[in-house]
């Protein structure tokens, strides 16, 4: 059977209605904190989704996403920093495309390695950027990091101009920015493009031998999911009004979204976003408790990788199938 | 006819062990080839080379006159010679559907697409369900495909070196591993799907070579004993003895 | 002797010294590697609890009683990570193993940091090796020279234990193929988890060795950690040789880079490490990924 073209029916937008009519009245009934905190989670969504790219579909680990958040996050801070009057969609814009940039500058490279070296290499990268940039002061002012610079209106012309500095305001910008990538990463998985990369995934081999060039295949995926995570960066930049080497280029930094893919599910779509919502709950719950956040994201790391290596996407289908057979029996 | 494909002087080692010696072999437009020989003999050693995995250490490969001897795997399949695995190499975790799809995709060039749905493209789909209904796939379109029988699995990699239409459809031990009932369907399938095509077929099975081929090659120790009909081969006595003589140790 | 030919020399001993200890934490990742196809990236995270356990037992006792017992203790712990966690996940390919490994090393870092503190803790070299060697004109703390003595020994005894005993015998035939071995009746998963005890036992020996040397501090497993990734891809992954080239390689890089360029030594470091996995991803003496 090919997927069923059911007739549209409203029960299939109940869903979506409920969750925008609750992002539109998040800020307003859970006040600023909360606010921010959900930024956090929809940038890092999107940082782990681009990840997800790569682990979900071409089955390789980057332990070096970090490289392309962090690009993208110092090209914004660092345009709205040197140049005056950007808007603010183009230098979201400049984050992206200096993640991309840097997917297709490094994908000659990574195209040469697979499976543990392809994580190594990665690594090396992403210490490499995160060096550089600590060193390189003449251009990122080393560990003080790029801060202060002005955060653009959001101008809609002729009909009216949005300052982004309230957290209410700045919200609304993310989750418009961040659903969007989201929605068009998602798409990306449905199209013929997307198919051919979940190819490379269970046999790269034979899809060589169906006529598909791998390496070229390869690198557009790499600039894709580059781009996405420069986009992230370039959100975080704006919202924290400071880049840091350690914020944006940090081992951690690309071991975060490494734990959310995990905790939310590898091989899914959703998993990244789940992960995302599960690591920033149970960091702020944490936070209240103790310092060493580490070693409850250690913990939890260990656990779904030993226990539950489906992730929460995978307990939460185990669990709807288990009623689902109740029901029917 | 014109030879669809020849080697040249083609030799090959392993780190200085000689597995094929200065093979001169031509398959000409139509004809179903067989490339038999003992265990050991290069058989899918020449297969390799052929197909891309490796590079001869020397020696020419032509494939329609074109040089083809360095070529990399999606490059051959491009020009249209297409290929089956002899450990089936399929998208286990996808549907029959998925995996025919793919090679679709590859016939109709719709390589880079990343602006429809490939659910929504109503040609490729209805392409992919015709190859399907070719292999007896059908029924099985939308189940996973490690749940597939062997034989099953193996009509899905038949079904997908068909796919791309290749002008050549070369085959791996197609067989292999497989029962005498399932060996008889795989068989008849070939036989069906190669209709009026050209093929190699490299075999250890006789009966499945004698039934398929309208010539046969015979390797022996990385050297060609022998190419013939069928009957000739079955009558050449350097063959009977290279070949029974090893098959019973 | 002219200012520049003692710095020179002293680096070059520096160099050494580092790059010995290096060899000590590099060849257990990297044997573990090419015996069990596993990456452990806790590995450097071991050498950083032996070094801190290593310290507490210095306290009570002395150092020799440190040497000999934290590196057990850290033996144990990765004896059983193998046999109850690795092992169980290895089905499922390398992806599950490197996230696990990263997630213990988290817990380690988290469980060091909440026992010693984020303080750098100096354990005091032993009163036996705290003096300056001489060399005609030539002074030198002696602890460096241990170290290099140190490793130079433990490299002799791994040639013995991989050659002339049974075991290394075992070892270096389930390298080649697992398969077989274990059809000959060996108890290959037994031997893999001993194996990666001894991996371990490497890595806890450089961590009390490199106590007084560095001092103990969290930073230590990633600065220790990230030089022992490098060598062991330079080297190739799996080649003891190769670990041993790269180590020197990098001690030495690292001391005259320090020296000489301190702006780019840990850049040269991160992007030797690139260069060789993109234009040989085996290493120099790798012969596989």
């Amino acid at each position: 059977m090919i997927a069923k073209k059911s007739a549209p029916s409203w029960k299939q937008w109940v869903f979506p209605c409920l969750v925008g009519v609750i992002l539109l009245a998040y800020p307003w009934v859970l006040g600023t904190v909360y606010t921010n905190i959900f930024i956090y989670f929809a940038i890092f969504s999107v940082f782990a989704a681009s990840l997800n790219m790569l682990v979900s579909y071409l089955g390789v680990l980057s332990f070096g996403h970090a490289l392309f958040y962090g690009g993208g996050a110092y090209a914004t801070a660092l345009f709205l920093d040197h140049i005056e009057g950007l808007g603010l969609f183009t230098v979201i814009l400049i984050g992206g495309a200096a993640g991309a940039a840097l997917g297709l500058i490094v994908s000659p490279l990574l195209n040469r390695v697979k499976a543990t070296a392809f994580a190594l290499l990665t690594l090396a990268l992403g210490q490499l950027a995160y060096m550089a940039c600590l060193k390189l002061r003449f251009i990122t002012y080393g560990e003080d990091g790029v801060g202060g610079f002005p955060i653009p209106d959001l101008t809609l012309p002729g009909i009216a101009s949005i300052n982004m500095m309230t957290a209410e305001n700045f919200y609304y910008l993310a989750v418009v920015v961040l659903s969007l990538c989201l929605l068009l990463m998602w798409f990306l998985t449905k199209t013929p493009f997307g198919s051919i990369m979940i190819g490379i995934r269970d046999n790269p081999d034979r899809v060589d031998f169906l006529g598909f060039n791998l390496p070229m295949t390869k690198a557009i995926v790499f600039v894709i999911s580059g781009f996405f995570a420069g986009i992230a960066g370039a959100v975080y930049a704006l919202f924290q009004n400071l880049v840091t080497p350690d914020g944006a280029f940090h081992i951690m930094t690309s071991f975060t979204p490494i734990m959310m893919l995990f905790v939310g599910g590898i091989g899914t779509f959703a998993g990244p976003i789940v992960g995302s919502g599960v690591m920033t709950i149970i960091e702020e719950l944490a936070t209240r408790y103790t310092t060493q956040i580490a070693l409850f994201n250690g913990i939890l790391l260990v656990l779904v990788v030993m226990y539950f290596r489906t992730g929460f996407v995978g307990l939460y289908l185990l669990i709807r199938e288990k009623l689902f057979q109740k029901e029917s029996s | 006819m014109t030879d669809i494909l020849e080697t040249k002087a083609l030799s090959h080692d392993f780190s200085g062990l000689q597995v094929l010696e200065n093979i001169n072999f031509a398959v000409k437009q139509g004809e179903r080839h067989a490339i038999i020989g003992p265990n050991g003999a290069g058989k899918t050693t020449f297969f390799n080379l052929v197909t891309g995995v490796y590079v001869p250490s020397s020696g020419k490969i032509l494939f329609k006159s074109v040089d083809i001897t360095k070529a990399k795997p999606y490059r051959l399949n491009r020009m249209g010679l297409g290929r089956s695995f002899q450990i089936t190499s399929i998208f286990l975790k996808q549907t029959p559907f998925q995996n025919i799809r793919l090679a679709v995709l590859s016939k109709n060039k719709i390589r880079f697409n990343l602006f429809r749905r490939v659910d929504r493209m109503d040609e490729i789909n209805e392409q992919t369900h015709e190859i399907l209904r070719e292999i007896n796939l059908e029924q099985e379109a939308h189940l996973e495909t490690s749940t597939l029988s062997y034989g099953k699995q193996r009509s899905l990699d038949f079904g997908m070196a068909l796919a791309t239409e290749p002008d050549l459809l070369m085959f791996d031990e197609p067989t292999a591993g497989m029962s005498r009932d399932e060996s008889q369907t795989a068989v008849e399938l070939i036989r069906k799907l190669t209709e009026n095509k050209t093929m190699i077929i490299v075999e250890h099975d006789m009966d499945v070579v004698f039934s398929l081929a309208d010539r046969v090659t015979v390797l022996h120790h990385g050297e060609i004993l022998a190419t013939g009909t069928p009957r000739e081969i079955k009558e050449n006595a350097g063959v009977k003895k290279a070949y029974l003589g090893e098959t019973e140790v | 002797m002219d200012p520049m030919t003692f710095i020179l020399i002293t680096q070059l001993v520096h160099g050494l010294a580092y790059g010995m200890l290096l060899f000590l934490v590099a060849a257990g990742l990297s044997l573990i590697f090419g015996m069990m196809d596993i990456l452990n990236l806790s590995h450097a995270y071991f050498f950083m609890l032996a070094a801190y356990i290593g310290y507490t037992i210095a306290g009570m006792t002395n150092f020799w009683v440190a040497l000999l017992l934290a590196p057990l203790v850290v033996v144990a712990l990765g004896m059983v990570i193998e046999r109850f966690m690795l092992r169980k996940i290895h089905p499922f390919g390398h992806i599950p193993e490197l996230v696990l490994t990263i997630g213990i090393g988290l817990i380690i870092m988290e469980f060091c940091k909440a026992v010693w503190g984020t303080q750098s803790l100096m354990l005091q070299t032993p009163e036996i090796l705290s003096g300056l060697l001489n060399i005609g004109v030539f002074r030198y703390p002696l602890y460096r020279a241990f170290i290099i003595f140190f490793a130079v020994a433990m490299m002799i005894l791994m040639g013995i234990l991989f050659y002339k005993t049974r075991f290394g015998t075992i070892v270096r035939a389930a390298t080649a193929d697992a398969d077989m071995v274990n059809a000959l009746g060996i108890n290959v998963p037994l031997v893999y988890t001993v194996f990666f005890g001894f991996g371990t036992w490497l890595a806890g020996l450089a961590g009390v060795v490199v106590a007084p040397f560095l001092s103990v501090f969290p930073g230590l497993a990633d600065q220790v950690g990230f030089d022992a990734f490098v060598v062991v891809v330079m080297g190739g992954l799996g080649s003891m040789s190769g670990a041993f080239v790269g180590a020197i390689l990098i001690g030495l890089l690292n001391s005259f880079g320090i020296q000489f360029l301190p702006t780019a030594a840990p850049l040269l470091t991160f992007g030797l490490m690139a260069l060789v996995l993109s234009i040989k991803p085996t290493g120099l003496f790798g012969v596989r990924q």
